[in-house]
């Protein structure tokens, strides 16, 4: 039996959304139990009866914002979409990516930490794959090339936005957001001899706070 | 020592200690202790910690840079080597060489992280990514210039081309077991390739393995 009663369900994930916000403000390091605990109102006593350690507060939240992000997106390209109007909304979410700053923590963190490396790579992997399985679904109702490997045009188209979003991330004035979409979407369709539709404006809009600084992203123009 | 020396050795200091620890383990006392100086004398040269860590980066990303991208002509005067080759090599030369050199890209990483966190260091890091731009930029256009690749946007696929070696150079350097250097440098030929009208196939774009 778990000592722990039932407001469980209530405190873990708000102390994780404190958690979140505390650490893109700050990053990891000088995120202290204390700072969390003050975001959310309650007392660093309160967060480690939850978490063990800082370090598994951290990871928690680090992979809240992985679900959510997956969770929302596997919700939007699940509502009777066509295969070029999913990998589209994909590209769109990735490019309001939730927390880009949170991502580069992971990053860091997995360059030092086999633990978080391996997380990262799951988490890599289930993105990967929501890629595929939408690239599968267009080559199967003719819309995409057939001769094109599903999990080499999502490495590519992975890898290619991680790449494009730090430099979105990093405010670089030749590369706002709607560049990177713009060249995402070029290189799917390159890749898949297909054309993508325009997302609509309602599926676009973004649902949760912009990461860093960046300017959010406008009409897409690719 | 000269107050040169010292200022080098502090700096040479910082950017290993970013390399093993990331830049939020930096303290001035471990740089000094790790310099082999006092605090005090690693206060005379940086006023602030920030100071100090700016400076680190800025250093170690231009002894990079000017190794790397100080001799774009250089480049595509391999004998015997085209435009193609020339550009393959530049894809090796910025994917991450595991080993000895790879804590550039480690800092090249912890650069991104901060610089997403702190707006003070997004002016530098949007400079060496300009750098990064054109160089990458230049190899592409001479080999458009040449009638060796066709491409009507030279700056659209130098874009890519950055924006796609960051994204898989990462994975290379986390070790993915799904994402060895050699696929690294395939998919990103397959990208160029595809943009520029050339072979990704062995003879061609990934063709740099004799020339390296």
């Amino acid at each position: 039996m778990s000592p722990r009663p039932n407001i469980d369900y209530i405190r873990r994930p708000q102390l994780i959304t404190a958690a979140m916000e505390v650490i893109v403000e700050r990053g990891i390091v000088a995120t202290r139990i204390a700072d969390v605990a003050d975001r959310a109102g309650t007392s660093s006593g309160a967060i480690l009866y939850w978490f063990d350690s800082k370090d598994e507060l951290l990871a928690a939240a680090l992979i809240e914002e992985d679900d959510l992000f997956y969770a929302e997106v596997t919700e939007r390209v699940a509502t009777g979409l066509t295969p070029a109007e999913q990998l589209a909304l994909l590209i769109e979410a990735a490019s309001q990516g939730g927390e880009w700053a949170l991502w580069m923590e992971s990053w860091s963190r997995a360059l030092r930490d086999p633990e978080a490396a391996r997380t990262r790579e799951r988490q890599d992997l289930r993105w990967r794959a929501v890629i595929a399985e939408v690239v599968s679904a267009g080559q199967q109702s003719g819309d995409f090339r057939g001769d094109a490997d599903p999990g080499d045009v999502a490495a590519t188209l992975a890898s290619l936005m991680d790449g494009l979003a730090v430099q979105v991330s990093l405010g670089d004035p030749e590369m706002p957001p709607e560049r990177m979409v713009a060249l995402a979407r070029a290189v799917a369709c390159e890749q898949l001899a297909c054309e993508l539709p325009q997302p609509e404006p309602a599926l676009a809009e973004p649902s949760r706070p912009q990461a860093t600084s960046a300017p959010a992203p406008s009409v897409v123009t690719a | 020592m000269s107050a040169e020396q010292t200022r080098a050795r502090i700096l040479e200091a910082a950017c290993e200690l970013i390399s093993e620890e990331g830049i939020d383990g930096i303290r001035i006392a471990r740089v000094a202790n790790r310099a082999r100086v006092s605090t005090s004398l690693v206060h005379h040269y940086f006023s602030t910690r920030e100071e100090l860590l700016t400076d680190a980066l800025m250093l170690a990303f231009d002894l990079a840079a000017s190794e790397r991208f100080g001799d774009e002509a250089g480049l595509v005067e391999i004998e015997g080597a085209g435009h193609t080759e020339a550009l393959a090599l530049a894809i090796d030369q910025c994917l991450p060489d595991l080993g000895p050199s790879e804590h550039e890209w480690t800092l090249w990483v912890e650069l991104w992280l901060r610089g997403a966190r702190d707006p003070e260091l997004r002016p530098v890091a949007n400079r060496l990514y300009q750098r990064y731009r054109g160089w990458m930029l230049s190899v592409i256009e001479a080999g458009v210039d040449a009638g060796e690749f066709d491409c009507d946007d030279p700056e659209r696929v130098a874009d890519l081309a950055i924006g796609v070696i960051d994204g898989l150079g990462l994975r290379v350097l986390l070790r993915d077991p799904g994402m060895d250097l050699e696929r690294a440098r395939t998919t990103v030929a397959a990208v160029l390739a595809a943009e520029l009208g050339v072979s990704a196939e062995p003879d061609g774009l990934t063709a740099t393995g004799a020339l390296v």
